[in-house]
């Protein structure tokens, strides 16, 4: 029998008929996730090496949420036992009586709404899972033969595809099917180039993404001349990723800011702060078909919908799960998948080819080291980022090495950050002023 | 599962497999976990799990690998899993792999580890856990009602089983728990975090901590300095003479010299020659060494490496020359190092990589520094000790380094970065306080600035460690502190100079 079968009959039972009545549930939600996922890698030049061979995973296993009689709640992470005793669940269960912990907010199982239609499963990659991966061998021995000769080569294909399983006793029971396909590569370890969505990539995009990465490998082969004090700095957009993983997430975390562990308080979101320069937005989008941060419905239960969290550069919500959307006196919103799904935009953007002519004096930062390091609260930001690219006169022309120091909330607050549309990908180039000096 | 019950489906899935003319390695692992979160005086999320699941990894006889994980282990599962890793295998040697026949040369080992744990599993009940836990985050609570506090603690219990075709079976039980308080401070409108935390096997962590309130002393003291550092000016730019702790002594060693030696880097390390360790070549004075190998009792212990051989303790510098290198089965001998048992796996999902368990940064030169409770207090007597011995370098800042919030490093280039919680100028009598910058250079010359060890030896800082996608805890430290001399090729970052 499935886990979530299983789970459901386990906790229906210790809701209606419990064996002892300390046992007795007043509500429950479970999760469960059934996936597999194929891979590949390349090690130095060495496809499927020993470090990363062709591999499969096979997974069932979730969690579930418990509301005891009592008010008090629980949290398990659960999997198929892998023997047959019958009593097994009733010892799971008499162990997550144990270690029920009392927490009214979070005690709160939404009622079933109607689920946006998102396609969050591309049926080409179960293909992929049932045993056609041509495309990812085909794809690893493609990459070999083109990539630049004197480079070392590392890189990764992931496909994944499975089920995701919702239930709660509020009467939701949702199972689709959901798909990812992640490949990344880089040279000599210095410049790379990678794709994650829940589609697979497609001819073209793989074509400009190698492109774009070999283009900017050559341009790293040439020294250039070093950063002045007013040199502009250019984000790349996987730099930008970064830099609202690091700087954005936290301190827009519901939880987070209701703690005081966050940048700006409740109040700050009350009265709708100004945060951002006004022609600056931030939103988290579950709807955008295929891509890796969309969803039907939260872990919670909640029905995925767009939330804007900056609007013109004003606060308006943190992201809330149920507990904190019951403490801020709110629905609960979209949640982001890590970056995925968070979405920065600027009222001015431009295409990346027509910002990069505009740019006279500026460096191409592709990659920093320590950014994970960097305090969250503060935005301050103090980093190396050598191996980037200097631009002069709207033209890439070599490489330099360069410290970086500032701080990302500023840099969103300044009337002089733009920011450039990439086709590649869904976060874009990021142009600020910020204190740039010669590593 | 227990341990018996891992044995025996370790021995049946090689059973399943005793056709094949390969090789097979076989990988399982039972985790149990209880963890729970307390934020401002209330419990934010107890959790309890556990998770088992098994690894066959499969090589054509020459030398083709593939593998293939489940952790649904029901009839049949052992049987599916070598098929699948043997096909696998089969289509990474059509793809023209680079073929590695080394797991053939290791030699047959059976041993069964006990569990080191001073407390078992479960011992203490979960709810007398939490009324610790809760206990120890109140009394912080009121001890520093200016801080938003959060308080975790962490027990884990891992039990691995793995065995091979050569008849190796080697099992063994990785007990790790924590206790972490958590502290964000406001001062002039800007906020610091400051993180500290106190780790071992098991819920003896908290017993010792209800007794002797260690880790909340050190946590005030911590959250005390990060609100000096909020209105703490930045400083210019600049190579100075440092004084580092010993969590960041730890990141020294780990980030930038751990990584640079462990076999599968070697071809892109700087400290590697044509793929090989660069045996022999002088990376530091005389007198520093440095350590890597397993404690018992510590954060990152593992008596046995993922493919099944004995963990072994590795002087990596001697007397400041490049001795040897963390090497497994399957690039050791193509680096030109021994292998150690090095291959470290975050679970049976993964192929095991060579890893650190817990690296020492070893320094001759001791001055003695006689200890003080409180940090500032400590800061104090670093500066006279360093006055009395005449190591404080005149006319410039001397620059203490506190905290380590981690780091990272390039092996190609040999790159790196640190980053601290702030710091404080010893030199300066008012022992003033700066924000943290970042602490870069190449790994080489920081390794050569290293002229003292101050106080005696610290190593227990701990961190999650993460390579080729897999986390896995490490550890380790030096002496108290680390005197370092100024080096072009070490900086602090900060406001232009």
């Amino acid at each position: 029998m499935k886990l979530v079968t299983q789970l459901e009959d386990l906790l229906y039972q210790s809701q209606q008929a419990p064996k002892k009545e300390d046992l007795r549930l007043s509500a429950w939600r479970i999760l469960i996730h059934e996936s597999e996922a194929v891979s590949l890698g390349i090690k130095d030049n060495s496809p499927g090496d020993v470090y990363t061979p062709p591999s499969y995973r096979q997974g069932e296993s979730g969690e579930v949420f418990l509301i005891w009689a009592d008010g008090t709640c629980s949290q398990a992470l659960v999997q198929l036992p892998s023997h047959c005793d019958p009593e097994y669940w009733h010892k799971e269960l008499e162990q997550w009586r144990q270690a029920a912990y009392e927490d009214p907010d979070a005690a709160h199982i939404p009622a079933p709404e109607p689920l946006p239609l998102v396609a969050v499963e591309d049926p080409a990659i179960q293909k992929v899972i049932g045993g056609d991966d041509e495309i990812i061998f085909d794809q690893i021995k493609r990459w070999l033969t083109d990539k630049p000769a004197q480079a070392k080569m590392q890189g990764s294909i992931q496909a994944a595809w499975g089920y995701r399983h919702l239930r709660t006793s509020t009467g939701l029971a949702v199972t689709y099917q959901q798909s990812q396909f992640m490949s990344w590569f880089s040279f000599d370890s210095l410049v790379g180039g990678g794709f994650a969505k829940r589609r697979l990539i497609r001819p073209q995009e793989q074509e400009d993404l190698w492109s774009l990465t070999v283009k900017r490998y050559e341009e790293m082969q040439k020294e250039a001349q070093p950063v002045g004090p007013q040199t502009q700095v250019i984000f790349a957009p996987s730099m930008t990723e970064e830099l609202l993983g690091q700087f954005i997430l936290p301190n827009f975390s519901g939880e987070r800011v209701i703690e005081g562990q966050a940048a700006f308080s409740k109040e700050n979101f009350r009265e709708q702060r100004l945060v951002f320069h006004p022609q600056f937005s931030l939103s988290v989008d579950p709807l955008c078909p295929l891509e890796l941060g969309s969803y039907l419905v939260t872990s919670e239960g909640v029905p995925a919908e767009r939330t804007v969290l900056v609007n013109d550069g004003q606060l308006q919500t943190p992201f809330l799960r149920v507990k904190d959307a019951v403490r801020w006196g709110a629905k609960p919103t979209a949640l982001p998948q890590g970056t995925a799904g968070l979405f920065l935009k600027h009222q001015a953007e431009v295409p990346w080819s027509e910002a990069l002519q505009g740019v006279e004096d500026g460096v191409l930062v592709l990659s920093v080291l320590g950014l994970h390091t960097q305090e969250a609260v503060s935005g301050a930001y103090s980093l190396s980022a050598p191996h980037s690219l200097r631009i002069l006169k709207g033209r890439i022309v070599g490489r330099t090495d360069v410290k970086l120091t500032g701080n990302f909330l500023a840099d969103l607050l300044a009337s002089t950050t733009k920011t450039a549309h990439s086709d590649l990908s869904t976060h874009p180039y990021l142009l600020v002023t910020t204190g740039v000096q010669n590593l | 599962m227990e341990q018996k019950e891992i044995q025996t489906l370790v021995r049946s899935v090689l059973a399943e497999a005793r056709g094949f003319d390969g090789y097979i390695i076989v990988r399982a692992q039972s985790r149990r976990e209880w963890s729970m979160r307390l934020s401002n005086g209330r419990f934010e999320r107890v959790s309890t799990g556990w998770d088992s699941g098994l690894g066959v990894q499969a090589f054509t006889p020459s030398g083709a690998s593939g593998l293939a994980t489940s952790d649904v282990l029901v009839g049949g599962v052992g049987q599916r899993l070598v098929e699948k890793a043997i096909r696998l295998a089969r289509r990474n040697e059509a793809l023209g792999t680079k073929p590695n026949r080394q797991i053939w040369e290791v030699p047959q080992v059976q041993a069964e580890g006990v569990n080191p744990a001073q407390k078992f599993f479960g011992e203490i009940p979960l709810v007398e856990l939490e009324e610790r836990v809760m206990s120890l985050h109140s009394r912080l609570r009121e001890r520093f009602p200016e801080g938003v506090w959060q308080t975790s603690y962490r027990q884990v219990e891992e039990e691995w089983c793995i065995g091979r075709t050569d008849g190796t079976l080697v099992s063994f039980v990785v007990p790790r728990a924590v206790l972490m308080h958590q502290g964000t401070v406001r001062d002039q409108g800007r906020a610091q975090s400051a993180l500290i935390h106190r780790s071992g096997m098991d819920a003896t962590v908290l017993l010792e901590e209800s007794g002797d309130h260690s880790l909340e002393r050190k946590a005030m003291d911590r959250a005390e300095f990060a609100r000096a550092v909020c209105a703490a000016p930045h400083l210019p730019s600049g190579h100075y003479p440092l004084i580092i702790d010993y969590g960041l002594a730890k990141g020294l060693a780990h980030e930038a010299f751990g990584h640079a030696v462990e076999s599968d880097h070697m071809k892109e390390s700087v400290l590697g020659e044509e793929g090989k360790l660069r045996k022999g070549l002088r990376v530091a004075r005389s007198g520093i060494s440095i350590v890597d190998g397993p404690l018992v009792g510590d954060w990152a212990y593992q008596p046995y490496s993922a493919n099944g051989l004995l963990r072994q303790t590795v002087t990596i510098v001697r007397d400041g020359i490049l001795e040897a290198g963390l090497g497994d089965i399957f690039s050791a001998e193509e680096a030109g190092m021994p292998v150690v048992g090095a291959g470290r796996a975050e679970s049976y999902r993964h192929i095991p990589l060579p890893r650190m368990s817990n690296i020492r940064l070893l320094v001759e030169r001791l001055i003695p520094l006689t200890p003080a409770e409180h940090l500032l207090d400590e800061v104090k007597v670093v500066r006279d000790t360093l006055l009395q011995h005449g190591e404080l370098v005149e006319g410039v800042k001397n620059l203490l380094l506190l905290g380590y919030r981690g780091g990272q490093v390039n092996p190609k280039t040999g790159d790196f970065v640190f980053q601290c919680d702030g710091i404080i100028d010893v030199a300066d009598p008012d022992l003033p306080i700066y924000q943290p910058s970042i602490f870069s250079g190449k790994i080489l010359s920081a390794l050569e600035a290293i002229r003292a060890g101050l106080g005696e030896g610290h190593y227990d800082a701990i961190g999650t460690c993460g390579k080729g996608g897999q986390s896995v805890p490490s550890s380790g430290g030096s002496h108290r502190y680390l005197l370092m001399d100024a080096d072009q090729h070490v900086s602090l970052g900060g406001e232009h100079g």
